[in-house]
């Protein structure tokens, strides 16, 4: 078990490296640089190459390619991510500013998902291919199909149109500080990107759940008489679990895609749209930063699973 | 007796199956009658594939064309005062914004007073180009990658192996803005981008479809009878994992609508080109006093996505039950 976690994050740490190097590399062959960028959106008339080569050389841009990445690749090993370009504040600070957001809307996002595909899973699975099963499926594949800056417009002209409540983006208000304001900005995305995350993981439990209630002992529970709440939520339930668990890495990829989008739409400062933001105004230490951070939390999620797992079922041995 | 006298019949159950096209035929019309749903996609996909080809007859209008409407605030003599109000009360037709479906226009009009439906239409086109076009150099790409990974095992697929990793280990989207900033936006480029993405799958695909076949017993069948590598893996397993690229092929394509659309709606996508992720983006503006726009833009996306993941699940349970709920 030992072992296995240690070869596991030695393996997590390669693949953050080449993740790290190919981060390096995308930003490089982009054409333009933020020094570039910048003096073309301020738009103040020609340029000389002098200013252009005074910026870069602030920047540290001017340096080969090659001691770059040396310099980034020690940087990183003493968890130094630099700092940004653009606010000149360290990437350690943007990300700390940033994560309460994400992180918020994120696990807001992850409460709808799972709230709707659990009840939704099962009750497609023991009323199969009756009418509940047949409705819910299409609401599930609408989801998955639907695009979620779609489903958050419609909600946001619902709520104008009927004037429902009122949508402050300006305010951006923590959820600790002032729930109510906080909920009613994050209400829409929260359901949006629930409903986008919940097809996947509604469609696994489902099939899961079919599978599970054809085996021996639910049949045996059955039979001795437990009632089928009981047989359906503890016998069948919890064996349906596991493999759905094993998609939670595959989850929070999504969720983090449908963040960007969403903090975009929303004006939420957060990982998302900072990654953004930062990947299209070319601020290197900030794109790399922020890419390096979601690798890893993505990573790090899909080792946890794999621990639970094992912790789980007990026929699972790590090797 | 007649009754004895009469020779029984036995029925043997052997039936002679059509063969060639016909048995494509019969086989293509028993999944259209088994597979409801799946047979729903592949109406609801031909009939966006028609509008896209048809686009400059079925569009009815140029997708650019700025509609002119009677002004209702028109004075033929304003004053001054007037003017200051509306600068426009002096011209007796206007851009037609905004309008609500009708009998001209199907859909409505957008801000710039273009015929909605006919954008629409012509939308049709980018989607599935991109649709298409990425799944394609995909699949490629991933049998490319897949196959020989797969046949030699050893160091070479492990060092692909982890490149898969570190790809996967991206967020899609994440390493789609990354990949479309690199060169112009342009459609191929937006093509290209998305098909990288979606390598590390239809890698992984191949490659665990070519594990299981590898070791059948024609393959060592065949490498006993002395075939080359490259003959084995192109005369013996690709036509034993062609289910899985068709599988992979049909499946990803939902995908692809659906980022593409994403990053036009980011303002990042392809340009010059009518796309419904950027209408949805664009009818936000006034999506308060005219939701049309955004509406209809996104329930064609939803549409198209819907239909090519009806007809993937659908080829999926046909020949590969062992796929399921692997996405």
């Amino acid at each position: 078990m030992r072992d296995y976690i240690i070869r596991r994050l030695l393996l997590n740490i390669v693949v953050l490296w080449m993740v790290a190097t190919m981060v390096f590399v995308a930003l490089r062959v982009l054409p333009g640089n933020y020094a570039v960028a910048q003096f073309a959106s301020a738009n103040i008339g020609a340029i000389s190459d002098e200013t252009i080569k005074e910026a870069e050389r602030e920047l540290g841009l001017d340096k080969p390619v090659l001691q770059q990445y040396r310099e980034f690749m020690t940087d990183l090993v003493q968890l130094d991510l630099g700092q940004s370009f653009r606010t000149k504040r360290s990437v350690w600070s943007e990300i700390g500013d940033a994560i309460p957001y994400s992180l918020e809307l994120g696990l807001l996002v992850v409460l709808v998902g799972f709230s709707v595909a659990f009840p939704v899973g099962i009750l497609s699975a023991i009323r199969q291919d009756q009418w509940p099963d047949y409705v819910l499926r299409g609401v599930a594949i609408g989801g998955l199909a639907a695009p979620v800056f779609w489903t958050a417009s419609i909600a946001v002209f619902f709520v104008l149109a009927f004037d429902l409540f009122k949508i402050d983006v300006t305010g951006q208000p923590h959820i600790w500080e002032d729930p109510k304001g906080a909920l009613q900005w994050y209400v829409i995305p929260m359901f949006a990107g629930g409903l986008a995350s919940t097809a996947n993981t509604m469609r696994l439990l489902r099939s899961q759940m079919l599978e599970v209630l054809r085996e021996d002992f639910v049949r045996t529970a059955r039979a001795k008489g437990l009632d089928e709440r009981h047989v359906v939520l503890r016998h069948a339930l919890r064996n349906a679990l596991l493999p759905v668990l094993t998609v939670m890495g595959l989850t929070v990829a999504t969720i983090v895609g449908s963040q960007i989008v969403l903090e975009q739409m929303f004006n939420v400062p957060g990982v998302g749209r900072l990654l953004f933001t930062s990947i299209v105004i070319r601020d290197y230490p900030l794109s790399q930063g922020l890419v390096l951070l979601t690798t890893f939390v993505i990573v790090m999620t899909n080792l946890a699973v794999d621990l639970l797992y094992g912790l789980l079922d007990p026929r699972v041995r790590f090797s | 007796m007649t009754e004895s006298a009469r020779l029984p019949v036995l029925d043997t159950g052997i039936r002679l199956r059509p063969t060639g096209w016909r048995s494509v035929r019969s086989g293509f019309v028993s999944f259209m009658l088994r597979k409801r749903l799946g047979a729903l996609g592949l109406i609801i996909a031909i009939f966006f594939i028609l509008l896209a080809v048809f686009a400059t007859t079925l569009g009815r209008y140029d997708p650019d064309r700025i509609f002119q409407a009677p002004n209702p605030a028109y004075k033929s003599d304003p004053s001054i005062s007037d003017l200051a109000k509306n600068q426009n009360v002096g011209s007796p037709d206007i851009v037609a914004q905004y309008e609500s479906p009708n009998a001209t226009h199907w859909f409505g009009t957008d801000k710039f007073g273009r015929d909605i439906y006919s954008r629409i239409v012509h939308g049709a086109g980018l989607s599935l180009t991109v649709g298409f076009g990425a799944s394609i150099i995909a699949v490629a790409f991933g049998l490319l990658f897949g196959l020989p990974s797969g046949f030699y095992r050893g160091w070479l697929d492990l060092i692909l192996q982890r490149f898969i990793d570190a790809l996967q280990a991206f967020p899609a989207l994440v390493l789609l803005l990354l990949l479309v900033q690199i060169a112009e936006p342009s459609v191929r480029n937006t093509v290209l981008a998305l098909g990288i993405i979606g390598i590390p799958t239809t890698t992984r695909l191949t490659r665990s479809a070519v594990l299981g076949v590898g070791s059948r017993d024609y393959v060592a069948a065949a490498r006993a009878a002395g075939a080359t590598d490259v003959r084995i893996m192109v005369h013996h397993i690709l036509p034993n994992i062609a289910a899985v690229l068709v599988i992979s092929f049909s499946i990803g394509i939902g995908a692809y609508i659906l980022f593409e659309a994403t990053i036009s709606f980011l303002g990042v996508g392809p340009s010059n080109v009518v796309s419904w992720g950027k209408m949805v983006q664009e009818g936000r503006a006034a999506i308060d006093i005219h939701p049309w726009l955004s509406v209809f833009a996104g329930l064609a996306i939803a549409l198209l996505v819907v239909a090519f993941n009806f007809l993937g699940d659908a080829l999926r349970d046909e020949f590969d039950p062992r796929l399921r709920g692997s996405r």
